[in-house]
């Protein structure tokens, strides 16, 4: 049996469509073609997938299932589904003390893959960057009528965010003090690494003070603020939001998660010296084809063009977990770094072999002989482990290595976001007039897929505040069920994004990075909430609910804030 | 999302379309912004579409007389970028750049989409404020009918079974005219919520003319007469705007009440009128 699936998770769709349809897992093979964006949605076995195969079965011919764009909106997964109460103490001098909050998760009609450990996800992270002496969480799952909910870009996070963000902007203005000030106040301090939060996890490395500064220096805080009270005199309603975020990647170690948390690599260095990497990650859209050619290319001193990165197909590549909850890189990578060591140890074994000398060192590639500077290049030490005329001492031939890599903790990324919003008094509605984010994911490897990765989180975050959500009539039936209701941000709608970084490494993985699949959604939407109630501050309005219609901007203006 | 089955055919020829026509249950397909979605949908099935897309010469656009004649295939892009129809009838080129996304005015049509007729199009507003006439043939008749009496309900116009739109035939805008489109998009289908044009001409200080023709409010595009004769009386353009659709009852949906819909016309057409006025030399 061959499936071809548009997934996030080709070896766990194996496993559990093999275990439901009970037939052998090595009979069932799983492929997932290119993949345009999963975002969660295609982090689950969904119904439907079991159910072709159990036909294609049952009726042995090929099937084929392919949803509408009103099926869809109804039979995958939705995210966020929220209900948030806050209740944060702080002392008038702005420090933070204790938060509080009830937590209520529309389920949905079922359970999905991961449908619970979202609250979870949104308690474990809702100090965000700050000290908090103490945290109070309760978390209600309500089962409704409505589509189930599950990982959305984010997962978790940027209902954590928002809700910290938002409380820490409402405590600002209650104590009359800056936003920046009143988080610089608070943020865990550089020299507080790793750090233990109060919800028990252990943040690895950070700079939070870094990129705020950096934001801040980018907008030109001081005289947009200027601009901002003779915007006001004018009449107009100009914002500037701030969100200094912090997020828990690398999906992670085994203990933490339902079904294993390491990933895989295997390299294979064929006998002309090009190489294939097959990653048990399954990128699809994040680039790793490229990433991991980069990180092959700099460990071994071969060209980029010689690699070849093999992924999501169950009968090829070892298992492996998937890509999801940015772990991609810092999981599946770090496997890749350690697999590509023991291959580079058996090369220099070859080396040592070929120059007859055991003082020597790999340098881009070729083994150079420390003494006498001669060496041997890379297409001789891979003939040489390939034709196998000679081995050196218990070597076998060949140079495959596989790496099955268990991280010890998660990574923690972070990074400030500053929207600078104008609402039309007139219509609600909003214009973004600058956008900066400055995100911190460790160490970049790729800047152009890196920012890339922001652009597509801002664009989903900038959806969520202003435009989406998921609605029901009386009968429960889905109205948003086309693309002509539910708005998403077109191409044309999208301000420029200022996007850049700071590189704080993680020490959790070899290649320092940290992730940033997620980072522009998580930082996105409590940036424009803030935007545009510092712009309706003058009013009174202290907090809106997302999403920020226009019609419920327009109605809060009409109502003096106090709709 | 898989359309019913259907026939199609590409006529070479004007006639020959025309001959098609006159018999059986044909939808005419023009730049298919409109019918295919609703043909995948299943909310339109016809048995057969006729495919406009190979006769030639219906895309043309010239000016004769006093009048720019649009040819009913020319593009939403070719309408807003044409030479002619920017300097004749600016308030048509500036309405047209503003249907849409650039993928759908490279491809859709303006008989296509007045053909339509959808409560929420672009087009309706500036071709009622411009009191263009829409040219009708089928294989034994030709007329043209005021486009304010075109639009007839929401997706219903005056074209009879056989009749194709030829073309769109728009007057010369004046010297001493000014003209605006202003719009509030809908940021997921990019329809009008609602859209007003403005047309004014002046002597002097004072508005001799007006036209304001308001989209997406109500059924299909309409002029507010009161609107305007307050404007001709020397009456302000607050006070004018504001009572643009006091006689209509709005569409409410989920992005925007009756009441929303009524105010955002009321400020689409002031804001259109202050830029027509502006512009009226």
């Amino acid at each position: 049996m061959t499936m071809f699936s548009s997934t996030q998770i080709p070896h766990l769709m194996r496993t559990m469509v093999a275990g439901i349809l009970g037939m052998p897992e090595n009979h069932l093979r799983v492929i997932t073609p290119e993949v345009g964006g999963g975002f969660g949605s295609k982090l689950n076995v969904y119904a439907e997938e079991a159910l072709m195969c159990f036909i294609a079965k049952r009726i042995g011919k090929p099937v084929k299932w392919i949803e509408s764009r009103r099926e869809n909106f109804q039979c995958t997964i939705h995210g966020r589904g929220h209900v948030d109460y806050y209740e944060l103490a702080a002392k008038r001098d702005g420090t933070m003390l204790g938060l509080k909050l009830k937590l209520i998760q529309d389920i949905g009609a079922y359970h999905q893959l991961l449908t619970p450990a979202i609250p979870t996800l949104s308690v474990l992270m809702m100090p965000g960057l700050y000290k908090f002496k103490s945290i109070s969480a309760d978390i209600i799952g309500a089962f409704t009528n409505c589509v189930p909910t599950d990982a959305y870009r984010g997962a978790g996070r940027p209902e954590a965010t928002h809700g910290i963000e938002r409380m820490v902007d409402i405590l600002a203005a209650e104590l009359k003090m800056d936003p920046v000030e009143i988080r610089l106040k608070n943020f865990v301090g550089n020299d507080e690494f790793p750090y233990a939060t109060t919800t028990g996890l252990m943040y690895d490395s950070g700079n939070y003070a870094a990129p705020l500064h950096k934001a801040l220096a980018a907008v030109d805080y001081t005289a947009r603020r200027a601009e901002q009270v003779q915007a006001r005199e004018a009449g107009k309603l100009m914002g500037i939001g701030i969100s200094t975020y912090g997020e828990i990647c690398a999906m992670g170690p085994s203990a933490a998660l339902p079904a294993g948390g390491w990933e895989s690599a295997t390299v294979k260095i064929e006998p002309s010296g090009q190489v294939t990497v097959m990653t048990g990650a399954s990128p699809h859209g994040q680039g790793e084809e490229t990433t991991f050619a980069q990180i092959t290319a700099d460990e071994l001193g071969v060209g980029i063009n010689d690699v070849m990165v093999v992924h999501g197909d169950t009968s090829v590549v070892q298992y492996g977990i998937g890509t999801f909850g940015s772990r991609g890189t810092a999981v599946g990578g770090a496997a890749l770094f350690y697999a590509l060591q023991e291959l580079k140890a058996k090369i220099r074994k070859f080396g040592v072999m070929l120059l007859g000398s055991e003082n020597v060192s790999l340098v881009g590639g070729s083994c150079v002989d420390q003494s006498t500077g001669k060496s041997v290049s890379f297409a001789e030490m891979v003939v040489a482990a390939h034709h196998a005329k000679t081995l050196p001492p218990n070597t076998q031939p060949g140079l495959v290595a596989t790496y099955f890599w268990e991280p010890p903790n998660f990574t923690f990324p972070f990074g400030a976001h500053i929207v600078v919003t104008e609402v039309d008094r007139d219509t609600g509605g909003i214009a973004i007039r600058r956008y900066i984010a400055v995100d911190d994911c460790g160490k970049v490897i790729n800047p152009l897929l890196v920012s890339g990765q922001v652009h597509g989180g801002v664009a989903q975050g900038l959806g969520q505040a202003l435009w989406e959500e998921a609605v029901y009539d009386d009968n429960a039936q889905l109205v948003t069920g086309e693309l002509t209701d539910y708005a998403l941000p077109r191409a044309h709608f999208m301000p420029f994004i200022e996007s850049s970084h700071t590189e704080t490494p993680s020490p959790v993985n070899p290649l320092g990075v940290k992730g940033v699949g997620e980072a522009g959604t998580i930082g996105c939407s409590p940036a424009v909430v803030n935007s545009v109630v510092d712009a309706l501050s003058t009013l009174g309005v202290r907090h809106i609910d997302m999403p920020l219609t226009p019609e419920k901007i327009w109605k809060l203006i009409q109502a003096g804030g106090h709709a | 999302m898989i359309p019913q089955t259907f026939d199609y055919s590409a006529p070479q020829t004007l006639q020959e379309a025309l001959a098609l026509l006159e018999n059986g249950e044909r939808k005419i397909l023009a730049g298919g912004m409109s019918l295919i979605p609703l043909m995948k949908l299943r909310l339109a099935q016809p048995a057969e579409v006729v495919d406009l897309g190979r006769v030639p010469g219906l895309n043309t656009i010239t000016e004769s007389d006093g009048i720019v004649h649009i040819g009913a295939m020319a593009t939403h892009h070719a309408v807003e970028t044409s030479p002619i129809i920017r300097a004749h009838c600016p308030l048509l080129a500036e309405t047209a750049g503003q249907i849409g996304d650039v993928q759908v005015r490279n491809m859709g049509t303006m008989g296509g989409s007045i053909a339509h007729a959808d409560p929420a199009a672009d087009y309706p507003a500036a071709l009622v404020a411009l009191e263009a006439r829409i040219h009708l043939v089928s294989a034994h008749s030709d007329r043209t009918v005021g486009a304010a009496d075109f639009f007839q309900d929401a997706f219903v116009t005056s074209i009879e079974p056989g009749e194709i739109v030829l073309d769109i035939e728009v007057p010369v805008e004046e010297s001493n005219e000014g003209s605006r489109y202003e719009k509030f998009p809908h940021p997921a289908s990019g329809f009008a919520v609602v859209g007003v044009a403005a047309r004014v001409r002046k002597s002097g200080d004072r508005i001799t003319m007006a036209r304001i023709a308001v989209t997406g409010m109500g059924t299909h595009a309409f002029r507010d007469h009161a609107a305007e004769q307050l404007l001709e009386n020397g009456a302000s353009i607050a006070e004018a705007a504001a009572v643009v659709g006091a006689s209509e009852q709005p569409n409410a949906d989920l992005f925007a009440s009756a009441d929303y819909r009524r105010h955002l016309a009321r400020i689409h057409a002031a804001r259109a009128l202050a830029a027509a006025v502006s512009r009226a030399s």
